[in-house]
């Protein structure tokens, strides 16, 4: 059955963004027909996309399929196919939703090359849907990397001071490792139609393969491919240490850039992860995951303590989400079904959280043009209603109770200190809380130095409070912080089949005595590597 | 060999066009003067005329005319069409340009189309001496075009340049051919010595070479001269200097016809004569010898060609010898392809160059105005808002070169990629080319994107007033447009008959 309303989702916003280019013509377009038409775009965008998860069967796979040829020449064997399963529903959801927040916030932050901004915004929102739907490796890509473009030119031309380095070092960044990932997507094309005589990019038809024993990897093929992926999703999360690049971007973008770096971007790195590394390089994972959970959480504790010393509150934000990250990736390397779980609960928790910070952050930043912290202080006496719900997203971001990090963190934590699979889990466990700890050090001190106290600084004391748009912004999220800290029994339901898909690519049943196993699969790998050695 | 062969069809693309060139040449000797239009129109339908020519050929699988002198097979037609639309694209962005500098019309489109004529006969040659008359036809045509601006000295010195180092290169060609004619050499065989394709490969399939050391240094010394041709390391010196100095149009002509063109002739003779194909490494004899020296030679000139020519683009600060040394690096990439004996992918990697190509050059012609004042990268500072259909244009040519998806450059890359991992089950140097490949790609955005950055992110420090674009030039941009995205989005139909062109001269074997 064909569903065209993925395919509708994904282009709506591009609609968008050519009326934007059609009505925005002339020396002198008027400034509110613009951002309503983009704002209408997007909201009918998210109105579409609710209708998603009404419609998903919590136990079924890809759902909301349109798979049409595309192009078959020279064997390519590329086609257009999207769909959605419970890994990547609330992603997309979280897409949409965003987007308008992130318009709205920015509603009078941006008044120079208006009509550009705009587009740029929708494009990058059709690039990020496209990510998350896309279930061809070929399309995958295409969106990825399409992707960067309008993310580049908003960093470039709407951002701060040094925005010309941060948006060169974006894309460099990005682009080394998802060219790797391009070999890597031609050498598994290649195995895959090698072995199998289908030669698809088609990643459920890969991961069943490979799953069924028809299409073999060794462990050094495995090896080799987890890299040429991980690196450019790790590059992406970031993580420790690919991560310079982040703290640059998201203190030189403009807020909405950063609500959308922070809150799709990012998550793109740990949806490739759990789509492509974890089913189909299940060896390789288990042989790496030591590694990438001492960067998981040597991240999480640096990722904290940089962000306790940052005078700006933008960076602090940012580098809060290097730690966040950290947890993200540790739950996925745990390789249960509660650390996965959470690992994506946490994903969608950093959005809606992160997002709510550089919102709150640029909302005093349109007032004051700073983001020092040591500028602020005592805002609680001039501005109620801003500094209780910022004290709720602070909150939420230390995962207190009830609200929404504490799910996702408190999950990941289980997940990995149960995990059997993962060396020294309990390690990992114990230093990941270590950071959770210091989370609350720095969000609080940050929190308390900029709220409370007395008005030192006489500028703060003509601050007005948030007026009914900025409350009209934050409400939404507000609300989600709740409900999806109270009932996430209503995500991870939708989410928990796709997940433990995963788990059982990643933990094979022949799989149970892993060390033993892969041991085995490491000596014939390498046997298999010196026959390839005395060929030559 | 015994019949001459005489086919007038088979060389009708040609004939049209020289006799198209004749009569603008005729004109502009006895009318009083050519109208720009009248000698443009003319080129036009002439370039149509022989592009319907070439198509009515479809489907004539190999055969032969001329003594074996001319072959009509899908490879050349394909070419042959990459040449018109070059020929086309050029003719459309230089129709006003040759106006505004007031230079002699009826030579200049003469010139184009007696260029065009060379390169349709070296895709259309089966004879070593056929390549090199067609080599020589577009070389001496784009000396004399490259130094048109005759009152301008960086103009004279391109094409001083060109034609010196050109010449020396034609040499070693003209000895390589010597070489294999030598070693072609047969007392019991009639001919007892050869230069035509098809009999060479014959002979050096069968192993009937009176000479291997001949074979080698023939074959070596012709590498030379296609890599001059196609300006790759380390034969490319030439290539900056004549691309910065040359009349902008006339440097897209050279970045992108004359390159085809080596291209397609350095297909034929080693690709389709040598079977230059990347063989099992544990493979013995003679043959299989050649054929791998071959291969890893060209492997290295691959790698060399990417990475020099990236990583010396990234410190220009001209955009002609920025997009020159970019010209070279993507003389690298096509060179993966060739190396790995997949002429289908590097036929398909021309094409959407030469359309990139011309649209970036067509834009920097209108921006660098009369006399090709203004080609700094600086002169592109904050030309993004005051001239956005152009800029826009500017960066989607430039994003395609760096190869981003839904775009000709993309398609183009991941096909030479494909057809170089799929070689690597033989030889393993094939994957190190690919990541090697890749990576260079990545180097390559950084150039790319740093025009982007001047014409966005900076403020202009010189006066800009937008360009007037004239009505030729804005339809040959549309169409570059238009093909950069068509063959990104939709390559299925090009690919298919490529591949059934593949295929076809493959069952010949």
């Amino acid at each position: 059955m064909e569903s065209y309303l993925l395919t509708i989702i994904t282009v709506l916003p591009l609609v968008g963004a050519v009326a934007l280019l059609i009505i925005g013509r002339g020396a002198h377009p008027n400034e509110n027909n613009l951002k309503w038409t983009a704002l209408f775009f997007s909201l009918a965008t998210f109105v579409l996309s609710i209708a998603i998860p009404l419609g998903f069967r919590a136990t079924g796979g890809l759902q909301f399929d349109a798979n049409k040829e595309w192009i078959s020449a020279f064997q390519l064997g590329v086609r257009y196919h999207v769909a959605v399963d419970g890994l990547s529903l609330w992603l997309v959801l979280l897409t949409t939703f965003i987007v308008p927040v992130a318009l709205i916030a920015s509603w009078n932050s941006i008044h120079s090359r208006l009509r550009e901004y705009l587009v740029c915004i929708l494009a990058l929102e059709t690039g990020m849907i496209g990510v998350f739907i896309a279930q061809d490796m070929f399309l995958f890509y295409l969106f990825w990397e399409v992707m960067l473009v309008p993310m580049y030119l908003l960093i470039g031309v709407w951002g701060g001071e040094r925005r010309i380095y941060a948006a060169i070092k974006f894309v460099i960044y990005t682009v080394v490792g998802s060219l790797l990932m391009l070999a890597g997507i031609i050498a598994l094309y290649y195995m895959h139609g090698g072995a199998t005589g289908n030669f698809t990019f088609d990643i459920a038809a890969i991961t069943s393969d490979l799953k069924s024993g028809s299409f073999v990897l060794t462990l050094a093929q495995q090896r080799w491919l987890f890299w040429a992926f991980a690196l450019a999703f790790l590059i992406k999360v970031p993580l420790f240490p690919f991560h310079t690049w982040l703290p640059d971007a998201h203190v030189e973008a403009p807020t909405a850039g950063s609500v959308i770096l922070a809150g799709v971007l990012l998550k793109m790195g740990t949806y490739g992860l759990m789509r492509f590394n974890l089913p189909m390089f299940p060896e390789a994972s288990h042989a790496y995951a030591t590694l990438i959970c001492t960067l998981a959480v040597i991240g999480i504790i640096y990722g904290a303590l940089v962000a306790m010393v940052q005078p700006d509150m933008k960076k602090l934000v940012a580098y809060s989400s290097v730690s966040h990250l950290g947890f993200v990736v540790l739950g996925i390397f745990s390789f249960t079904e509660q650390g996965m779980q959470g690992a994506l609960y946490q994903m969608l928790n950093h959005g809606v959280s992160t997002g709510a910070l550089f919102i709150l952050v640029g909302m005093v930043y349109d007032r004051r043009h700073t983001r020092m912290i040591a500028e602020y202080g005592g805002l609680a006496n001039v501005m109620p209603v801003y500094s209780a719900l910022f004290l709720v997203v602070t909150l939420s971001s230390i995962a207190l109770p009830l609200l929404n990090g504490f799910v996702g963190e408190f999950l990941i934590l289980v997940g990995t200190f149960t995990s059997q699979a993962l060396p020294y889990a309990k390690l990992f466990a114990t230093f990941a809380s270590l950071g959770m700890i210091l989370s609350a050090v720095y969000m609080l001190w940050m929190y308390q130095r900029v709220i409370y106290g007395e008005v030192t600084n006489p500028e703060n004391k003509r601050l007005t409070d948030i007026n009914g748009r900025e409350r009209l912004v934050l409400a939404p999220l507000i609300i989600l912080i709740f409900v999806m800290g109270i009932y996430p029994t209503y995500f991870l339901a939708r989410s928990s089949h796709a997940i433990n898909v995963i788990k059982n690519f990643v933990n094979p049943s022949s799989f149970a005595n892993t060390q033993n196993q892969s041991h085995q699969v490491a000596q014939t790998g390498d046997s298999v590597g010196q026959q390839e050695k005395s060929g030559e | 060999m015994e019949k001459l062969g005489i086919s007038y069809q088979a060389i009708l693309p040609e004939t049209i066009l020289s006799l198209v060139a004749i009569v603008i040449m005729m004109i502009d000797a006895f009318a009083r003067r050519i109208e720009r239009k009248v000698a443009g129109v003319i080129s036009l339908i002439g370039l149509l005329a022989a592009g319907a020519a070439l198509l009515s050929l479809w489907g004539k699988n190999g055969e032969t005319s001329y003594s074996g002198m001319i072959v009509t097979d899908n490879f050349r037609l394909f070419f042959g069409l990459i040449f018109i639309i070059v020929a086309i694209l050029i003719l459309l962005i230089s129709l006003r340009w040759v106006e505004d500098e007031n230079l002699p019309k009826g030579e200049y489109f003469a010139l184009l189309l007696f260029a065009t004529t060379g390169m349709l006969f070296m895709s259309a040659a089966n004879d070593l001496v056929m390549i090199f008359l067609g080599l020589e036809i577009t070389s001496i045509a784009t000396y004399v075009l490259c130094g048109y601006r005759r009152n301008d000295l960086r103009s004279n010195e391109s094409a001083v340049k060109y034609f010196i180092l050109g010449s020396y290169s034609t040499a070693f060609l003209l000895y390589g051919i010597a070489m294999l004619y030598g070693a072609s050499y047969k007392a019991t065989a009639t001919p007892v010595a050869t230069t035509n394709l098809m009999l060479l490969k014959e002979r050096i399939a069968t192993g009937q070479i009176y000479s291997y050391e001949m074979l080698f240094a023939g074959a070596a010394l012709m590498l030379v001269g296609f890599g001059f041709k196609i300006a790759a390391a380390p034969f490319h010196v030439w290539s900056p200097d004549v691309y910065e100095g040359a009349p902008t149009p006339i440097t897209a002509l050279l970045s992108t016809g004359s390159k085809a063109s080596a291209f397609a002739a350095f297909a034929r003779v080693f690709v389709l004569t040598f079977a230059v194909a990347p063989v099992a490494m544990n493979a013995s004899g003679v043959l299989a010898n050649f054929q791998t020296t071959i291969t890893n030679t060209l492997i290295v000139m691959a790698i060399l060609t990417m990475t020099l020519g990236n990583f010396v683009a990234m410190v220009q600060t001209n955009i002609k010898r920025m997009l020159a040394y970019s010209s070279i690096a993507h003389a690298g990439y096509a060179l993966v392809g060739l190396a790995a004996g997949d002429w289908s992918s590097v036929a398909f990697y021309m094409l959407g160059y030469v359309v990139i190509n011309i649209g970036a050059f067509a834009i920097i012609e209108v921006i660098a105005r009369r006399g090709d004042k203004r080609t700094e990268i600086s002169d592109y500072a904050g030309i993004g808002f005051k001239s956005p259909g152009l800029a826009a244009a500017l960066s989607l040519f430039l994003l395609s070169l760096a190869g981003i998806p839904l775009t000709a450059g993309f398609m183009s890359k991941l096909l030479v990629f494909k057809s170089a991992w799929a070689a690597g089950t033989n030889n393993k140097f094939f994957y190190y080319l690919v990541v090697i490949g890749v990576i260079n790609s990545a180097v390559s955005w950084y150039y790319y994107l740093r025009v982007i950055v001047a014409m966005y992110f900076s403020e202009s420090t010189v006066e800009f007033k937008a360009p007037v674009i004239s009505r030729s030039l804005a339809t040959g941009l549309i169409i570059a447009i238009l093909g950069t995205l068509y063959l990104g989005v939709l390559p299925g139909n090009i690919l298919n008959a490529l591949e059934r062109a593949r295929d076809s001269i493959a069952m010949k074997k």
